[in-house]
């Protein structure tokens, strides 16, 4: 029971994690080589890695979408070893309109032509930080979405995440809050409950204490071990 | 699209908010028992004592700070719009 309890956190923790990592935004150092725009098919599973940017594009099976090509400064390894290395990496440029991952763009064109405008070649590279979500995937056509693009005067930039740092603070608020109601809901409300119903059960016989018992140990299993 | 946004958010700010206030009003309730506990007031029972702590709680300005709730999101949304666009 324990094991089976086990995994399940895991699993769920992992889809938490999973699903953050998509939605939440990325930072590239990029150089733009190109733009272009190619229609997409969207009628099978995979349309869950394109956008909804209107309710109309909700039913379409195709539709075209602006791409973003460029070449970008590989991420640290890891998160901790640097490298000096670069990749391609090609964008999507959607808007995502009111649904979900909630970043309410509107200005793709805008962002086309603002990546447009930072074209450069590997000569006379023009960089830029590329803020973006959405995980790149051959196999399955997926590409990030990208949200802003700003230049940038050298591939050495520090980027500071703030959004994400001010996210995980109130993810982490959130957490607490919640563990604290909960808490609170089981000593005013729950507690006094079992109790009661302890106590009577106590009265009516021994053989109903024991299932008594076996309601607390139930109770037990949701708090917290120490 | 924007309409499903606003109703979905508004019945989870609903939620919260109903989440919050039971919370606030019960820390508040049990904050009331201990003060009796440590120092009760003479001439007054502890019902009456709490009764009249959690009118207080009611009219006071705690209560109605819940009503932020509101008010955040929608702005926290409104701010990434602009920032985003």
């Amino acid at each position: 029971m324990r094991n089976i309890r086990r995994v399940f956190r895991i699993v769920l923790f992992v889809v938490f994690g999973l699903v953050l990592h998509y939605a939440l935004p990325q930072h590239d150092v990029v150089r733009v080589v190109n733009t272009y725009q190619e229609r997409q098919d969207l009628n099978d599973w995979t349309r869950v890695f394109w956008a909804r940017p209107d309710d109309q594009s909700a039913e379409l099976i195709n539709r075209d979408v602006q791409f973003i090509q460029t070449v970008k400064r590989k991420t640290w390894l890891l998160g901790f070893i640097p490298r000096d290395a670069t990749e391609v990496m090609v964008y999507r440029n959607e808007d995502t309109g009111w649904s979900w991952p909630f970043y309410f763009k509107f200005d793709t064109a805008n962002l086309q032509t603002e990546a447009d405008d930072l074209v450069s070649t590997s000569e006379t590279p023009k960089w830029a930080v590329m803020t973006h979500y959405g995980w790149r995937n051959e196999y399955l056509s997926a590409f990030p979405n990208a949200i802003a693009i700003r230049p940038v005067t050298g591939p050495d930039v520090t980027i500071i995440p703030w959004f994400n740092i001010g996210f995980f603070v109130v993810l982490i608020l959130a957490f607490l809050f919640l563990r604290a109601v909960w808490q609170q809901f089981r000593e005013r409300t729950l507690d006094p409950l079992a109790d009661r119903a302890g106590d009577q059960m106590d009265h009516v016989s021994a053989d109903l204490a024991e299932r008594r018992s076996r309601w607390s140990r139930w109770m037990d299993s949701w708090r917290s071990k120490k | 699209m924007f309409i499903r946004l606003m109703f979905f958010g508004f019945l989870g700010l609903i939620v919260l908010y109903a989440v919050v206030s039971v919370y606030s009003r019960s820390v508040r309730r049990e904050k009331l028992e201990d003060w009796w506990e440590e120092e009760p007031v003479e001439g007054k029972t502890r019902e009456a004592y709490i009764e009249e702590g959690m009118a207080a709680y009611d009219k006071g300005l705690r209560k109605k700070l819940i009503l932020l709730i509101f008010v955040i999101p929608p702005l926290v949304a409104g701010a990434i719009i602009y920032l985003i666009n």
